[in-house]
């Protein structure tokens, strides 16, 4: 299935709702959910045989090269002080 | 931080689980992930209002594009260090710090890849909450908002707000919001590449 049905189809539900008085509180549901989903995708993850310490170094130049990316763009969009 | 410890705690006892029995347990990974996005869309849906971002000041509409942009660049450049696909890196890279989504997302197509991208996005979480007392000192706290990308709204707004003050609050919660609203179209646009 297509990620953006389910995506569209909760906008217009909101849309909806947000009308009503009182709206869901959807922290429980949306914390179940994510929690289940990690734990499959750990199950997922750790059927294949990857080495973890290439995912480490690898997590961290990612984290690392985004954030200064991002604040690179932001210093020449948005002006220095 | 309690509900990281959670997520940390979900995601090590999945790994093990995975490397010592290895479950089947069919397409409980595809339902969670379309409920999951489905609830954001809710959410999205309950509480995104355009005419109020608009009333904001131009760093607040621009703030995010850089973000987005150089977030791309920035992991274009890591998956050329790494050897690993462009199409890949950009999707791990335009999860703006939004683990929870970008890995699932992935992980539909490459599961390696996929704990690569929520690895990496969470640890940009870890790395906002730790670098940006500091950056907000060398730049502008305005400006350095850009390096928690979508989770300044939530998880890495306490540490802009205690350290930036009232006034990058919102900043940042708006920053945050309208990276919120981009990231679940982004990310799957890359991966259909």
């Amino acid at each position: 299935m297509n990620i953006f049905i389910p995506l569209i189809f909760g906008l217009l539900i909101g849309y909806l709702l947000r009308t009503r008085e009182k709206t869901p509180n959807l922290e429980l549901p949306m914390s179940t959910a994510l929690l289940l989903l990690i734990f499959s995708m750990g199950v997922e993850a750790g059927k294949v045989r990857i080495s973890a310490s290439w995912l480490l170094l690898s997590s961290i130049l990612f984290a690392l090269l985004t954030i200064a990316g991002s604040l690179v763009f932001a210093v020449i969009l948005g002006g220095r002080k | 931080m309690r509900f990281l410890i959670f997520v940390l705690t979900s995601l090590m006892t999945g790994m093990l689980v995975g490397h010592f029995f290895a479950p089947d347990f069919g397409n409980l990974y595809e339902i969670m992930l379309y409920t999951l996005i489905l609830i954001i869309g809710i959410d999205l849906g309950m509480n995104f209002r355009i005419k109020e971002i608009k009333k904001l000041g131009r760093t607040v509409m621009v703030l995010p594009l850089g973000t987005i942009l150089g977030s791309l660049l920035g992991a274009l450049a890591a998956s050329s260090i790494l050897g690993i696909g462009v199409k890949w890196g950009l999707a791990i890279g335009a999860g703006c710090g939004w683990y929870s989504l970008t890995g699932p997302l992935i992980g539909q197509y490459s599961t390696v890849y996929g704990t690569l991208g929520f690895l990496a996005n969470l640890t940009r979480e870890i790395f906002t909450v730790l670098g940006y007392p500091i950056v907000s000192k060398r730049i502008s706290a305005e400006l350095a908002v850009s390096m928690g990308g979508a989770t300044t709204m939530d998880t890495t707004l306490p540490i802009i707000t205690k350290f930036g003050g009232s006034d990058v609050a919102l900043v940042a919660f708006v920053h945050g919001f309208i990276l919120t609203a981009l990231v679940p179209f982004i990310v799957p646009f890359i991966l259909q590449f």
